[in-house]
């Protein structure tokens, strides 16, 4: 009987094989809505990308913008004024025509809260707009005073100040542009499992199971580069050891974010290539200005060289992370100081000088925060805390490790008198030092360590407004040194998040940006 | 047995009154709230207060001076009594249309679950009981505490890894296979694929049941075993079983008829209980095996602090419970005589 089983198990594991050219991702989770410009999330984004092209987009593998929706963009003297060229002949996938009017459409429901199709009663919110462009239409801190149509196929945004890095911006991920006709028709709905999203992308819209996954089909009108493939599913797993089996098992065709630790599993299987992403991101130590110790500059510096962070990077990133580097991901390593090394070198000794100096000769303790979840920027957040606190007290500091939910700790860190010292991250949205600067340093920043000179914002400013990467790169270095020597915030390490494909999978590019189109990826032989 | 039942169902309604107040209460009483949670590593605190405000999570919870009815309790039993449950606060999918996708995926792995563990406790408690201090026994035995005491996640990742992994047999998760397209009816998948007509997706979504229903329900299977085994012990030692062994019954059909019968009562309970538990949805194995239910679904939206699905999922979740439980209770008078209901 048994046996019977079996050979039935058996039999039908070798009829279920997935129809020919169908191409799978493991997603990290189930997308939170497929609606542009209201979301912040990085499963949402991989989906989108698929079914929305943006005004610029960027080459393969890199930060770098190149033409999108956008053939051609520039801008006034003072960068106050960005002017945009939009690609002709170009249709939504429900055959509504692509052109000034449809980004205004869009451009103003993400930006004032009055736009009768930005459906806010009904909670939507567009919270990237605040976070990467100052706010929205009237507030002080907005980026955009003004969306103007010139003519059907040119569309100019006014600024409230310079800022050089606009294009970039408009290029990430979250502003994919929507069919108007969509968007009218299917209301306050629309970007829910219960609609049809509707872009210009490589990529349409069928169906979208909560939980389970998203279905796609090429779109054969687009633009650019046709699919390869005959379909897309983009499957929702949220945990990342179940992608690795998914992958071994070959349910799925390829996958991101799988942990460090799982190199060597991926490097043995014969049927796997792993896939390095550029690192765009950053995982850091933030000490906090509110606690007596840390409020000492010499104490903090002293902090930074007793952290061996090279050998934490090799030991809880497999290797797969690059420290010894400054706040910024090393892709961006040409807006660093020459004048200052990139971060402090690990050197103990000198830390307890420093620290006697200081008048901590016989030490002192303090809490050390890490967060409860896994990021790219920290695998194993518990593991590396160990890490420095053994590297701490071999300094005289007694770190106490602590940690809580993952909703309290973001909400604790920024509550008076917030954490002494603790763990956080940044991933990138777009390739300019701002990007990582202006989240933790900004004026709209968290504010958790009590850190924030008028000298600094100033430099925040200047480096948006400068119009040339040699004019960026002089600001930059200031910033670098400046925040080099406060050492508020010790960078530990960038890492490469491991993504592995199945060896029929070919052209795949990640992008370090987080998530790229799946229109060059050719399936060879895929049974 | 009706002014029983009704007196039952007004009781439960009361229960989902009293639980509503207190998850309501509970989920805000949480440190850490939505807007922080949506927003992650971007959370300033300007953005944080004005997402609080466009959820309306800025208003008292139960009674605002100014305007009564305008705080965030009455307007959620408003809706409620009008069948809406709101929409959750980072999908914006109505509660109400998330339940009724979700509640079949926990409903067939409950029932896969209990399939299991019934067909194997049931038997190996029946023979540790007939063949008492037998290999077979120990064996039943060892089997049931193994069952109890081993992590689900543990248990859940060892079968991937073994029958998806290695051997290849069986898929690692998710309901069915890529490319398998089946509409619909029910919710139950494998149910589904016979009413549509297409076997083929049915033996998919079944084959796709088999590792989630073996770890959810090694628990469930320890219990019924050991339940089984000692309550039956118990019957055979009684008084009406030896007189019908001594009136020359058959032994078989002693056990049967008789000690099987009466035995099977504290089964039923447990069998109750565990698949109210069950049908509360399965933290674990719904997340490692990717299963599209309650449980994975719930667990997410207390870690987003997503107030509506919580208040929504508990609220469902204590209905069934209670709907089980008196479905258990009336269960009773068909196996029990002695049992009246007034």
């Amino acid at each position: 009987m048994k046996k019977l089983f079996l050979t039935a198990l058996l039999a039908s594991s070798m009829l279920g094989g997935a129809q020919a050219a169908t191409l799978v991702f493991g997603n990290n989770g189930d997308p939170v809505s497929l609606e542009p410009g209201n979301i912040t999330d990085g499963i949402s984004l991989a989906v989108q990308r698929q079914i929305y092209d943006t005004l610029v987009d960027f080459k393969d593998g890199t930060t770098d913008p190149t033409p999108g929706l956008a053939i051609s963009w520039k801008s006034n003297p003072d960068a106050t004024v960005w002017t945009f060229n939009l690609r002709k002949n170009v249709k939504f996938q429900d055959g509504t025509p692509f052109n000034a009017d449809a980004v205004v459409f869009n451009w103003t429901r993400f930006w004032d809260p009055k736009s009768p199709y930005g459906f806010r009663d009904q909670g939507r919110t567009y919270e990237i707009m605040a976070d990467l462009l100052g706010g929205f239409k009237g507030d002080k801190t907005a980026v955009i005073k003004n969306i103007v149509k010139v003519d059907d196929s040119t569309v100019r945004f006014e600024l409230t100040g310079g800022n050089s890095d606009f294009p970039v911006v408009i290029g990430a991920g979250y502003f994919g542009m929507a069919s108007p006709t969509a968007i009218k028709a299917q209301g306050a709905k629309y970007g829910t499992p219960a609609s049809t999203p509707v872009g210009t992308g490589p990529f349409s819209f069928v169906s979208w199971k909560t939980g389970d996954s998203v279905v796609l089909k090429p779109n054969m009108e687009y633009w650019g580069a046709k699919p390869k493939v005959t379909g897309l599913v983009i499957r929702s797993i949220k945990d990342p050891s179940q992608r690795l089996n998914e992958l071994k098992a070959g349910t799925i065709d390829f996958a991101s974010d799988l942990t460090p630790d799982s190199l060597n599993a991926v490097k043995a299987d014969k049927n796997l290539t792993a896939v390095l992403k550029p690192s765009f991101n950053v995982g850091f130590l933030s000490l906090n200005n509110r606690n007596k110790y840390l409020a000492n500059q010499q104490v903090r510096t002293a902090i930074s060289m007793a952290i061996n962070k090279k050998a934490i990077a090799e030991a809880f990133w497999n290797g797969l992370a690059v420290s010894n580097a400054s706040f910024l991901p090393p892709v961006m390593a040409w807006a660093n100081s020459d004048a200052v090394p990139a971060d402090y070198k690990y050197d103990p000794a000198a830390a307890k000088k420093m620290l006697a100096d200081a008048g901590y000769a016989n030490g002192f303790s303090l809490d050390l925060w890490y967060m409860p979840v896994s990021r790219p920027y920290f695998p194993n957040p518990k593991d590396i805390a160990q890490a420095i606190a053994a590297d701490l007290s071999a300094v005289g500091i007694k770190a106490n490790l602590k940690t809580e939910d993952w909703a309290k700790y973001l909400d604790d860190r920024n509550k008076e008198p917030g954490f002494d010292m603790y763990m956080i991250g940044w991933t990138g949205d777009y390739g300019s030092p701002d990007n990582f600067y202006g989240a933790y340093y900004g004026a709209n920043a968290s504010d958790d360590i009590n850190y924030n000179p008028a000298q600094l914002q100033s430099l925040l400013e200047q480096g948006r407004a400068a119009l040339t990467r040699p004019g960026k790169a002089k600001v930059y270095a200031q910033l670098h040194e400046l925040t080099y020597k406060a050492a508020f915030r010790i960078p530990m390490a960038h890492s490469q998040p491991l993504a592995a494909a199945r060896t029929y999978v070919k052209g795949w590019v990640p992008s370090p940006l987080g998530s790229e189109a799946f229109n060059n990826i050719i399936l060879v032989g895929k049974k | 047995m009706a002014p029983y039942i009704l007196r039952r169902l007004w009781r439960t309604l009361l229960v989902l009154i009293g639980i509503s107040v207190v998850v309501f209460t509970f989920v805000r009483s949480i440190p850490g709230d939505p807007a922080t949670a949506i927003l992650g590593e971007r959370a300033n605190p300007e953005s944080v207060a004005r997402l609080t405000k466009q959820l309306g999570l800025d208003k008292p919870w139960f009674f605002n001076p100014a305007h009564p009815l305008d705080a965030q309790y009455p307007l959620y039993v408003n809706a409620l009594l009008h069948g809406d449950l709101g929409a959750g606060i980072k999908s914006q999918i109505p509660v109400r249309d998330e339940l009724r996708s979700r509640f079949p995926a926990t409903a067939e792995l409950a029932i896969g679950a209990l399939f299991f563990a019934l067909l194997i406790g049931l038997p190996a408690g029946i023979l540790a009981a007939l063949r008492r201090n037998s290999a077979w026994d120990s064996l039943a035995t060892g089997l049931s505490l193994v069952g109890v005491s081993m992590p689900i996640f543990w248990l859940g990742l060892l079968l991937v890894w073994i029958f998806a992994v290695l051997l290849g047999w069986l898929p690692p998760s998710a309901r069915l296979s890529t490319g398998v397209d089946l509409q619909p009816v029910t919710g139950l998948y494998v149910l589904d694929g016979l009413l549509r007509g297409q076997p083929a997706a049915s033996w998919d979504a079944l084959r796709h049941l088999i590792l989630p229903a073996i770890a959810l329900g090694s628990i469930p299977m320890a219990i019924i075993a050991r339940i089984t085994r000692s309550s039956l012990l118990e019957v055979l030692g009684q008084d009406y079983v030896r007189t019908a062994r001594a009136k020359g019954v058959a032994a078989n059909r002693v056990t049967i008829r008789h000690a099987l019968r009466n035995a099977l009562l504290p089964v039923v309970t447990v069998v109750g209980l565990q698949a109210g538990a069950l049908l509360g949805g399965a933290v674990l194995t719904e997340t490692i095996f990717s299963w599209p239910g309650l449980g994975s679904w719930l667990y997410d939206a207390i870690s987003l602090r997503d107030y509506p699905v919580i208040q929504g999922g508990v609220i469902f979740a204590a209905l069934i419970v209670s709907v089980v439980n008196l479905l258990v209770d009336l269960s009773y008078a068909l196996l029990d005589p002695r049992i009246q209901y007034r």
